[in-house]
């Protein structure tokens, strides 16, 4: 197990994890990060993250339709004396 | 790094989504311009017309199963659940005034559906972290792995969704809600009835899993 201190050696891969969640939060400059630039795995592991968030938000968009059945069901609900009852 | 547990609020029993919010999600918003035609349909329905509802059905039938597909990974469930949100928002729409975008009022009346349906089925009742990701691999971890495996260009969309539907449910509610439905923290927070930070943490625990799930695949494939 690798575990890369930066060349000011203050900071370990897993000090640096910890800060992910927030360097990812506040859209930080990830090149300006001293830990990055002498840690291949971590920047892999930001590269990674940060390309699964892009992919996220571009391909999966919706694309399902639920079946002709929902609207029939609904129909059927909204035409019986007790709306709240699901007729499936 | 000890994490909050992640439950499902009582508050969210109601699937009302309130007076219209103040603010949707930004990157909803912004995919999601006005759409032609919804503001007389919306006016219609709300004075009872059932073909006005239907159009409302019509236009946004797809968004509304979409998310609950992806929060359930099961097309029963994610069915019964699109058809529960539809005769919520039948009953509802009269309360709606039109403060926000209806696409983003009637998403947050499906999350509240999604939610109590969870609630029902007993996953908050234990911390969902604890009952579905027991394994003590989801911290921080200082040993990456293979880097021959890069996921850039490697992910298509069958891929993730599939990564996605196998996220424990905690952490796949997060990630929708935030990373494809455009949720800010601060927005999930208030759904969920837990904190911003716990939000945050879970969001980056969903995407750590999910990079583990991708590249399990990559691996597999390439061993094949």
């Amino acid at each position: 197990m690798s575990e890369t201190r930066d060349s000011s050696g203050d900071q370990t891969c897993a000090e640096f994890q910890d800060r992910l969640p927030q360097l990812f939060e506040s859209q930080v400059d990830f090149s300006k990060e001293e830990h990055l630039k002498h840690c291949d795995n971590c920047a892999e592991l930001v590269r990674d993250l940060n390309y699964i968030a892009q992919q996220a938000k571009w391909i999966m968009s919706p694309i399902h339709d639920p079946s002709p059945a929902v609207w029939n069901n609904i129909e059927s609900a909204l035409q019986a004396p007790e709306p709240e009852q699901k007729s499936r | 790094m000890a994490t909050p547990d992640l439950e499902l609020p009582a508050a969210t029993l109601s699937a009302t989504p309130g007076p219209s919010p103040a603010k949707g999600p930004t990157q909803h918003l912004r995919r999601n311009p006005p759409i032609a035609g919804e503001a007389e349909a919306i006016a219609a329905a709300q004075g009872g017309d059932a073909r006005a509802f239907e159009t409302l059905y019509a236009l946004h039938k797809r968004r509304v199963y979409s998310l609950c597909l992806r929060m359930l990974g099961n097309v029963a469930e994610a069915e019964d659940l699109t058809q529960e949100a539809f005769l919520q928002l039948y009953r509802k729409i009269g309360t709606f005034r039109g403060d926000s975008a209806f696409s983003t009022w009637l998403h947050r009346l499906a999350v509240n559906v999604v939610l109590m349906h969870l609630r029902k089925k007993g996953l908050p009742q234990v911390s969902l972290e604890e009952t579905l990701e027991p394994s003590s691999d989801d911290g921080p971890r200082k040993d990456i792995g293979a880097r021959d495996l890069q996921l850039s260009g490697s992910i298509d969309r069958v891929t993730l969704e599939r990564a996605v539907e196998n996220l424990p449910p905690g952490y796949r509610l997060v990630f929708v809600l935030h990373d494809v439905e455009g949720y800010e923290h601060n927005e999930i927070a208030g759904m969920l009835d837990c904190s911003i930070g716990n939000s945050k943490s879970q969001l980056h625990k969903a995407r750590m899993k999910l990079r583990d799930l991708l590249k399990s695949g990559l691996r597999k494939d390439n061993t094949e």
